[in-house]
């Protein structure tokens, strides 16, 4: 038997742990919290106040034959195969798979951990998400600013979906007239990707969010409630709903090397080996892999790993495919791959409908289990067919 | 160009959504004043989206090749 350790208890190391042959290999998950967090339903409760229902206990999502501890790692040496945890305790492995995910890191851009603190954001807890309502239940008129505070984000259609939320709510509330809303973001339009921003910029207009684009944050000023840019610019705010930068788990490795500035792990991009070890894969977040962190990309990069596990011929091709919620009942979705340019993905109900299933069956498509539908799913959404079919539904009426 | 300035090389070839800008945003913010930056990209979107993005920041797009694989764009920072 393969003895393989999972470093990381979220989507990633969950969902691979589940589909690893119990006959082959003794798989072992560690993570440093014993609770399993539905992340996008953050995006809830910050903005709509939705219930917290929105963690389970991680042991429970996993089958009984996968060992699980709750330890924090701190060590990990990839030339011996030897990891260490905060509580002293050493673990070997055969291979191991790197799925520690990010977390946020106000600290790096001056004043946001103080801004963050005051208003809340919705990518850490659920406490801070629930800091966001709080503030946004109480407007009673002013500037909002909503934005993405560095050019790597969890999640790439959370900040846009952060602004789009909050238009829909001050429109609810009769507040549109009195308050302004501006988004920010360090890329040359409101969504990189030219695809969808073709469907999101129109609608951004429509709804009278101003955009400031090329808005790299380089400070926020608490005293004067403004935020800079590198270039130059500054926003004035009475509310700022900020999305600060992402950085990789604090673990040391052994070769340090293994990770880049914002310590992410250097993976080859189709192989998820990381790079210049043995042994050694990484998936989900954690990685520094060109496509979006996003919970679809961990799954689909776990499948992946889970083949080349087995001795099959496995091959990641950058697919993505994200829900954005474009509030009022809609929503699109982010479908492309290292080879397919994003496509203009129209908005609608069934869309938005799924983004809203995904809540009810994220906890079961942990285990697996709905896998074939998915595969299905995927071939008929990979980026050139949907983008054939799209292009038919986008073309104007003669 | 001058050999010795620093040039950083920001490999962004084959990326898929949030594609390269992702990459040039993150070396500008790692950039001083009179770093080089060669960015190399697939994605063709990535020409007008350099243009735009050195006449907002007011820096210097030193030129932009066309190469049978790649887009190769070499850019110099006068203003962080
Ligand atoms: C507001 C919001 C909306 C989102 N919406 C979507 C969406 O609609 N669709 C989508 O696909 N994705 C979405 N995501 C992103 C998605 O949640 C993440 O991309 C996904 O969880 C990544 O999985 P992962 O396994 O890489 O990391 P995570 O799920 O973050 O897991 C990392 C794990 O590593 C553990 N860990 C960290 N450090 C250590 C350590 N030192 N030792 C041991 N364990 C450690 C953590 O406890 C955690 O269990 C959203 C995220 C947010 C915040």
């Amino acid at each position: 038997m393969k003895r393989v350790l999972i470093i990381g208890g979220g989507s990633g190391a969950t969902f691979l742990a589940n589909t690893l042959d119990r006959r082959r290999f003794e798989t072992t998950v560690v993570s440093d919290s014993a609770l399993h967090m539905f992340q996008p339903g953050l995006l809830y409760v910050a903005f709509k106040n939705a219930p917290v229902g929105i963690t389970r206990a991680e042991r429970r999502l996993l089958p009984r034959h996968v060992h699980f501890l709750q330890q924090d790692v701190t060590h990990v040496n990839l030339r011996e195969h030897r990891v260490r945890t905060q509580a002293g305790t050493e673990l070997t492995y055969d291979e191991v798979v790197l799925a520690t995910g990010v977390r946020t890191a106000a600290a790096r851009i001056p004043g946001l951990e103080e801004v963050n603190a005051q208003f809340g954001d919705y990518h850490s807890t659920i406490e801070q998400a629930q800091r966001v309502w709080r503030h946004l239940a109480e407007v009673r008129g002013g500037t909002i600013v909503i934005g993405q505070g560095a050019a790597i984000c969890k999640c790439p259609p959370s900040p846009l979906e952060g602004a789009l939320l909050a238009e829909e709510f001050l429109r609810d509330r009769g507040l549109k007239s009195r308050t302004k809303l501006v988004y920010f973001t360090p890329y040359p339009r409101p969504y990189a990707a030219e695809g969808i921003n073709d469907i999101v910029a129109p609608i951004l207009r429509e709804r009278g969010i101003e955009v400031r684009t090329f808005f790299d944050l380089d400070r926020v000023d608490t005293a004067n409630r403004t935020i800079h840019s590198i270039e130059g610019e500054q926003i004035p705010y009475d509310l700022a709903f900020i999305v600060p930068p992402f950085i990789g788990a604090p673990i040391t490795y052994e070769p340090a090397e293994v990770l880049d500035e914002d310590r992410l792990i250097i993976t080859d991009k189709f192989s998820l080996r990381v790079k210049g070890v043995e042994s050694a894969f990484a998936i989900g977040d954690g990685t520094n892999l060109p496509t979006s962190k996003a919970g679809v990309g961990a799954h689909l990069e776990a499948k992946v790993v889970a083949r080349a596990l087995a001795a099959k011929p496995a091959r990641f091709d950058g697919r993505t495919h994200c829900p954005m919620d474009l509030a009022y009942g809609k929503g699109t979705f982010v479908v492309g791959s290292y080879a397919a340019p994003t496509v203009k993905y129209a908005p609608s109900r069934l869309n938005h409908w799924m983004k809203a299933a995904m809540a009810r069956i994220y906890w079961i498509s942990l285990r697996g289990w709905l896998d074939p539908l998915f595969d299905v799913y995927f071939r008929l959404t990979a980026p050139e067919k949907l983008a054939a079919r799209q292009a038919h539904r986008l073309r104007p009426a003669a | 160009m001058a050999e010795t300035e620093p040039r950083t090389l920001v490999d962004a070839r084959e990326e898929s959504c949030p594609g390269p800008i992702t990459d040039l945003a993150k070396a500008y913010r790692r950039s001083k004043v009179g770093d080089v930056i060669e960015l190399w990209a697939t994605d063709p979107g990535v020409k007008a989206d350099v243009r735009a993005w050195a006449a907002k920041t007011q820096n210097e797009v030193v030129s932009i090749e066309d190469q049978a694989d790649k887009v190769v764009a070499v850019l110099k920072i006068h203003r962080r």
